[in-house]
């Protein structure tokens, strides 16, 4: 059965990268974003590397909202949603596989970029290290919640902007949270707490968003 | 023998009651036809007895038990195409099926054998030429083939089709009356909505 599911998600990667433009649309978005900070601020100046942590959470998180609305979009308008609510499979579990994949297929490639990004902002290796685990923690909440509201808006044409002003409400705490682990080690406090409170975040979101995005998918399925 | 029925089963949407309470039953063997003009509510009954909408008035029992209490095992039961195919349009047709062995998981016999006949099943529908082609780049004639592959491929009793016929031309409408004939003499039971006659023994049902 996970096994099944394993090689639903590996045609569902392929599917992806046959649109590869879509695909790299968000990446090449965040890598701008982030290369327009020191060109606007000069390169050298200090405040840079202050804000560094927010701007690429920042861009990422912009980043991911340009790709999360189209989660479950082109399922729904094939039909495959309906085959695969009359599958043998949990629809809970498939929307753990596909928001997985879509992080590994999203928001991995902007992690493994952000150490070179990091240069352009003066980070030093460690606070670089700092910067990536709390990406790596952070950016699977964001895709989690944002599964959520994708799945409530699947029936609705052009909801555009509806996607943002749903969830940002939800991506505070992370946004929170996220820079501040950079920040405050900058201001040399312990950093424990907001290591704690983005794992508490995830832990939450992975317990509860799959589960309330299979049943929001059901009833947008309902109203199409 | 399977059966379904429905009694006093009415949808409304946006206060607005698109079709008047409706009563039917289909067992094994049968075919219930539905007729009606557009906009009469064919493809939302559809969706109904499928178990992907909800009513709040009537009640649809499989095996005189409430669909609802049984939603995911009667969904195992029942295949449903509508106007989308349920077809991934940046998949490869073989890709689809295989992608469709990983969702249905229907017990095949043999490895050889079940090979064997998805090629026989392929090259019935026509489709055996464009195994390569991207779904998105089928005629929509082949779409429609294509989406009845499912049906054969993973055998379920229940078929619920909307308008399965459309936009296949005469040789791919004859397929389709003679794969329902066999679906129905292996016990099999339909559920379909369209607006060409068949000449098979139907229970016809129209909506107003």
């Amino acid at each position: 059965m996970f096994n099944a599911l394993l090689r639903i998600m590996r045609h569902e990667i392929t599917s992806i990268f046959r649109e590869a433009h879509a695909w790299l649309t968000p990446i090449l978005f965040f890598i701008i974003t982030v290369c327009l900070f020191p060109l606007a601020l000069g390169s050298d100046d200090p405040l840079l590397n202050h804000m560094a942590p927010c701007i690429i959470w920042i861009s990422a998180l912009l980043a991911i909202l340009m790709s999360i609305g189209n989660l479950f979009r082109q399922e729904a308008e094939e039909g495959y949603l309906d085959v695969l609510i009359l599958s043998s499979h949990s629809l809970t579990l498939w929307v753990l596989c596909k928001m997985l994949t879509h992080w590994i297929l999203y928001c991995l490639p902007l992690i493994l970029i952000s150490p070179l990004l990091g240069i352009l902002l003066h980070l030093n290796t460690s606070e670089m290290l700092l910067l990536i685990s709390g990406l790596l923690l952070g950016t699977p909440v964001l895709i989690l919640l944002g599964g959520i509201g994708a799945a409530l808006l699947v029936g609705i044409r052009g909801s555009g902007l509806l996607l943002p002003i749903l969830i940002m409400p939800l991506y505070i705490p992370v946004l929170i949270f996220g820079p501040g682990i950079l920040l405050t080690y900058h201001a040399h406090l312990p950093i424990t707490l907001h290591f704690a409170m983005m794992g508490a975040f995830i832990a939450l979101s992975l317990a509860f968003a799959p589960l309330l995005t299979s049943v929001a998918l059901r009833l947008g399925v309902n109203s199409s | 023998m399977n059966s379904l029925t429905f009694e006093n089963l009415t949808f409304e949407r946006n206060q607005r009651v698109l079709f008047d309470p409706l009563n039917g039953k289909v067992e094994s063997g049968e075919c219930l036809q539905i007729q009606g003009a557009n906009g009469s509510g064919k493809s939302t009954l559809l969706r109904l007895l499928a178990g992907l909408l909800t009513s709040e008035m009537g009640e649809i029992r499989w095996q005189n038990q409430s669909i609802f209490r049984q939603l995911d095992d009667y969904q195992q039961q029942l295949h449903y195409v509508g106007h989308r195919h349920g077809v991934r349009y940046h998949l490869t047709v073989l890709e689809n099926i295989k992608l469709y062995g990983e969702i249905f998981l229907t017990k095949t016999g043999a490895h050889a054998g079940a090979k064997q006949k998805q090629r026989d099943i392929l090259s019935r529908l026509k489709l055996d030429t464009v195994l390569h082609r991207q779904a998105q780049h089928l005629s929509a004639g082949q779409l429609r083939r294509f989406s009845l592959a499912k049906l054969l491929l993973h055998p379920r009793p229940l078929w619920i089709l909307d308008e399965p016929t459309a936009s296949l031309d005469n040789e791919g409408q004859q397929l389709f009356a003679t794969l329902m004939q066999e679906h129905l003499r292996t016990d099999g039971m339909a559920i379909v909505a369209t607006h060409s006659p068949f000449d098979w023994k139907t229970i016809c049902l129209t909506l107003s």
